[in-house]
């Protein structure tokens, strides 16, 4: 805190209350318990990024194998069926393992920074949902270890190819049950973000004032909450056909497959959204930042940001102009896919108008940001296209949609989050990235991602089909396939330059400075790394670019705050909650009913099950009750009553 | 600084480097892909409804393209005029914190929705074209029902009814009449396919419990490359066939031919040897390739070569061992002869599968090295297929156990169900390349 801010704390006496063992509270800040029991958003943020950065490289590791098959027609390296487990694997690794949890990563560690909060609102079914995603990747991956093998259905699962007749092995209900934990934990994740964005707000941050990333988030929360039940009923009717011989798919018995599609699809086009929208959000952010000027037209991206989140949910079929729909609902669905492309467009617009009269300080975060925007304008031109279903009958399943939206993903969100870790880097870690290695690593993977995609264009448009593990030599695919693998190859190891310069400053790199990039949003007020209770004193919010403003108006700030820090104190300190023990038990729990439900095992599973409701029910037992912080005039903590247990 | 003198240095010996490997790399390679003229091209197309999907495909393209270069034009205007161009320039005054301006945004708004507008109206005329066989060209359209199978596709004709034997059908390669709309309605009985003939209409998929429908039309005869499109389990890659488009008189002759049962080849005089099949290779790799350049030339010529009868090449005591062997080793479970033996529905008709130019799903060229090699190891050229593995409980080349699966030993290797000798292979081969 700045000098000016001072605080006048007392320290006071105060326990917890005595409770039986079993409501034990671990108490280590550090050390390897003190992460399985933390409920600090920050903390739990940085293990879903260190998780979904690991399987980043997993599903990194798959692609290049997958390149590397097509790299010469009629390849031998993998057999058809570990080629099919490659492509499944890595389209679910991305989606769900990487890309998702890295954005959640993001929202837990920078969304209640940006609000001025000192947690979310349920700190405890924080920790569930990381666990529970952890819990739900074990079973995805599970099946390279186990004799089934891993999922090979397609990351999309189309039915009838998921009933048992057509997978028998365990691989499929691995699959299943991976993407409904990952349901639950990402609900639960959404709900949390939406509570806490709605009431947690620091004082005169209103609505109009969130920083747009912050609003990206409520924006996906809530695509989040209402596109996964979607799904889960999907997987549910799955999982009842192949375990309870229910007749939802089963084709020989006249189940419908269609149904799949539709409930799939009502998911998975938001989904696309759930991963972009956080993108757009990091990427309203940085321009700003480096611009050294406010966002252009910031009611218009909002507005465009949350309009695309409900225009989302009125596409889905775009994903079935193939299936025979008809021609009137084909028209609709290619009409509302059109439609879509506006607000896209008008957030490239305000981003350019974000530059336009700016000092652009060209740092690796704003290379990345750029780079996102052309790349993303390529994406969305391709998704245009398929928008004109007659045209989209020749480009569906061709390498001509992967072109598309890997263009969207990796050209799109994997470039935002890439820029968001450089930025942010400074503040969650405290050390600072050098600029110099940062570009290399920004040059290097955007020459390797074009030069692997945007081949695959042509490769589409002449006719190449995905999702096949060899190909012939005389279709004119080779060249195109060869220049890919090369790209690929070179994408690689732009991936890898950066992620070894981030674990060396991450132990080595140079001390960063407080406010390292002259940032705009409140996060950037905190030292670095922030302590475990965000703020000292509870900032009152002036204006869009809060920090900004207090950086502007310094002497009304630390006034204010002086008079917080009073109110704070008459309350008996600042108030923070107690580390728990039983998140993580009821996520073991659900690993274990997953895992039972797998196997068909009813013991298994009931036991699991019993282990969840064990867990949830000493976690509301144990109270949400935490204990008081007292802070001297540098923001060290005094007195920590909590410590002495 | 040093660090910025560097990185220029490192630019450069990177561009140096990057264009030493280009053009090491590239030399001798063909690096005309973006032609696009291949033959499963959706560009170089050969029908009205490939046609008027590719022009649509045109009119995004050039209207994204005019956006694209106008966005990207002030983006890099942007970029290149504002950037600080040094460390003096990034800590000076801010500029002006402007927040937007809304004449702009509606400005820009509206020229989004015009340009879209200009993309919607001939998608929606498009989507009623690709639909259905225009009204006043319906009394002259052909039906036709195609069935995806893992991994094949079967056709059923239902104007041509064969006395006895229901309508006519045939595998692997459709034989349409060139010039007419060909109405073809799309079935599955297992998983879900998608039938995609590129240069002739774009893909609809085929769903099973449900019917669909596609039209298309050749504008001339040739000989065209299809590809199931979507995944449909372990050989989608490998799920492939061919359209053969024929002239009026052509397309009669063939119909005639197929609608005959098949050929019976009786022994004429004593049994000649079975020389010509010694030199055949038999060490082939998993996914080799299976065509020879000289059907790539001309592949409707060769399509046509393959109707005729070569009568003196053929050694008929072999042919009838071969159809003995058809018997005895339960190919007539799954495998149709029409005419002399079989009615099974599970595996493509054979009736007059030697008078085809692809077997094994379009995958290899019909010529007797690759039926043998399809038939000595069918699990190598198409993995998880129903002739190795089984089908409906239905045993293929391996023992199938109560649950419908391939039954394995203690030692985890499957039990064979059926054993070809490289004698029986040859004899089969010789019956299959009769049945023209």
């Amino acid at each position: 805190m700045d000098a000016t801010v001072k605080s006048h704390f007392t320290t006071k006496e105060e326990h917890a209350p005595a409770k039986p063992l079993v409501f034990w509270r671990p108490t280590a800040k550090t050390g390897f318990v003190s992460w399985l029991t933390t409920v600090d958003h920050k903390k739990i943020g940085f293990l879903y990024g260190l998780f979904a950065l690991f399987f980043l490289l997993v599903g990194g590791a798959e692609a290049l194998l997958i390149r590397l098959q097509l790299m010469v027609p009629n390849n031998t390296l993998l057999t058809a069926q570990q080629y099919n487990t490659m492509f499944t694997m890595h389209g679910t690794t991305m989606i769900f393992l990487a890309v998702m949890p890295l954005g959640a990563a993001f929202f837990n560690i920078i969304m209640p920074l940006q609000i001025g909060a000192r947690d979310v609102a349920f700190p405890r079914l924080n920790a569930f949902s990381l666990w529970t995603f952890v819990a739900g990747a074990i079973i995805l991956n599970v099946g390279w270890f186990l004799k089934d093998g891993a999922p090979d259905a397609g990351w999309f699962g189309y039915a009838p190819l998921t009933t048992k007749t057509y997978n028998p092995t365990h691989a499929t209900d691995f699959w299943v049950l991976g993407l409904q934990l990952l349901g639950v934990a990402s609900i639960a994740a959404a709900l949390n973000f939406i509570v806490t964005i709605i009431n947690l707000r620091a004082p005169g941050m209103t609505m109009m004032r969130l920083p747009v990333f912050t609003w990206m988030t409520l924006v996906t929360s809530f695509l989040i909450i209402l596109s996964f039940p979607a799904i889960t009923i999907a997987l549910l009717e799955v999982m009842m056909d192949r375990q309870f011989g229910t007749n939802f798919f089963e084709v020989s018995n006249g189940g419908m497959p269609i149904l799949w599609q539709h409930l799939f699809w009502i998911f998975g086009h938001p989904e696309v959204y759930i991963l972009i929208l956080p993108a757009m959000g990091i990427i309203s952010e940085i321009l700003p930042t480096f611009s050294r000027k406010p966002l252009f037209g910031y009611p218009i991206v909002v507005f465009s940001g949350a309009c695309i989140g409900f225009l989302g949910f009125t596409v889905w079929s775009h994903h079935m102009f193939t299936t025979g729909m008809g021609t009137v609902a084909t028209a609709a669905f290619a009409l509302a896919t059109m439609a879509i492309a506006v607000p896209t467009g008008v957030k490239i617009f305000n981003w350019i108008g974000t530059l336009w009269g700016g000092h652009l300080s060209m740092r690796t975060p704003m290379m990345f940001a750029l780079g996102f925007i052309w790349m993303f304008m390529i994406g969305g031109f391709s998704g245009v296209m398929h928008a004109a279903a007659p045209a989209d009958a020749q480009q569906q399943d061709s390498y001509f949609v992967i072109a598309h939206f890997h263009y969207v993903l990796i050209g799109g969100s994997i470039f935002a989050l890439l820029a968001g870790i450089h930025y942010w880097f400074p503040l969650i870690v405290g050390r600072q990235v050098s600029d110099f290695w940062g570009k290399l690593a920004f040059w290097v993977i955007f020459v390797g991602f074009n030069v692997t995609f945007f081949p695959m264009h042509f490769l589409g448009l002449n006719g190449m089909p995905r999702r096949t593990f060899t190909y012939d030599g005389n279709m004119g695919w080779n060249t195109a396939n060869y220049i890919a693998t090369i790209g690929a190859l070179t994408l690689g190891t732009g991936i890898a330059i950066y992620f070894i310069v981030m674990v060396y400053t991450f132990f080595k790199g140079q001390r960063a400075k407080r406010d390292h990039w002259d940032g705009r949003t409140l996060e950037w007020s905190l030292p670095n790394p922030p302590p475990e209770y965000n703020f000292a004193v509870i900032p009152t919010i002036h204006a869009r670019d809060a920090y900004w403003y207090e950086k502007h108006h310094r002497e009304q700030i630390a006034q204010e705050n002086a008079e917080h820090a009073k109110e704070d104190e008459a309350h008996g300190g600042l108030h923070m909650p107690f580390q728990s023990i039983y998140p993580l038990v009821a996520s073991t729990g659900v690993l274990i009913g997953a895992f039972g439900a797998c196997y068909h095992k009813l013991i298994v599973a009931l036991i699991g099950g019993s282990v969840m409701l064990i867990g949830v029910y000493l976690w509301s037992m144990e109270g949400a009750e935490g204990y008081h912080i007292h802070l001297d005039a540098d923001g060290n903590i005094v007195e920590d009553p909590h410590a002495k247990h | 600084m040093r660090l910025n003198s560097l990185l220029s240095t490192t630019a450069r010996w990177a561009r140096a480097a990057l264009a030493l490997a280009g053009t090491v790399l590239l030399t001798g390679c063909d690096l005309n892909f973006w032609r696009m003229d291949g033959h499963q091209s959706t560009i170089a197309v050969d029908g009205p409804v490939a046609r008027s999907q590719r022009d649509l495909f045109y009119v995004t393209c050039w209207v994204t393209l005019v956006i694209f270069i106008i966005v990207g034009s002030v983006l890099a205007y942007a970029t290149i005029k504002f950037r600080a161009r040094s460390s003096a320039d990034e800590h000076a005054e801010p500029p002006e914190q402007g927040h937007g301006n809304p004449m702009i945004e509606l400005g820009l708004i509206g020229a989004s929705v015009l340009a879209l507008v200009i993309i919607a109206i001939p998608t929606l005329s498009a989507i009623w074209y690709t639909h259905d066989v225009p009204e006043a060209d319906k009394s002259n359209a052909y039906d036709v029902t195609a069935t995806g199978y893992q991994w094949w596709f079967r056709f059923d004709y239902p104007n041509e009814q064969i006395p006895g034997s229901g309508t006519l059908n045939t595998s692997n390669e459709l034989v349409i009449p060139a010039g007419r709309p060909v109405r073809i309605q799309l079935r599955s009985v297992d998983v879900i396919h998608s039938f995609w003939i590129p240069k002739l209409a774009g893909k609809v998929d085929m769903i099973p419990n449900r019917g669909n429908f596609l039209w298309l039309k050749a504008d001339a005869p040739g000989y065209y490359w299809g590809q199931c499109a979507e995944y449909c389990g372990d050989s989608h890659a490998v799920m492939r066939f061919r359209v053969i488009a024929l002239g009026p008189k052509e397309f009669n002759d063939w119909l005639n031919q197929q609608m005959a049962p098949a050929r019976n080849v009786t022994v004429a005089g004593a049994a000649a040897a079975k020389p010509q099949f010694a030199s055949y290779r038999k060490d082939f790799k998993q996914n080799e390739r299976g065509w020879s350049d000289r059907f790539e030339l001309n592949p409707l010529d060769s399509w046509r070569a393959h109707q005729e009868v070569d009568a003196k090449g053929e050694d008929a005591a072999l042919i009838q061992q071969g159809r003995q062997i058809f018997n005895a080793k339960s190919c007539v479970n799954c495998h149709t002869v029409r005419g002399n033996d079989g009615s099974g529905i599970n595996g493509p008709n054979l009736t007059h599968v030697g008078a085809r130019t692809t077997i094994a799903g379009g995958l290899l060229e019909n010529t007797p090295e690759q039926v043998a090699r399809w038939l000595r190891h069918p699990d190598q050229v198409k993995p998880g297929n129903k002739m190795y593995y089984g089908v409906n409980k239905m045993a293929g080349y391996l023992k199938l156990g109560d649950d419908g699966f391939p039954v394995r030993d203690q030692n985890d290797n499957y039990v064979p169900n059926i054993t070809l000798t490289e004698d029986d292979i040859t004899a089969l081969v010789a019956y299959i390349s009769s049945l023209k």
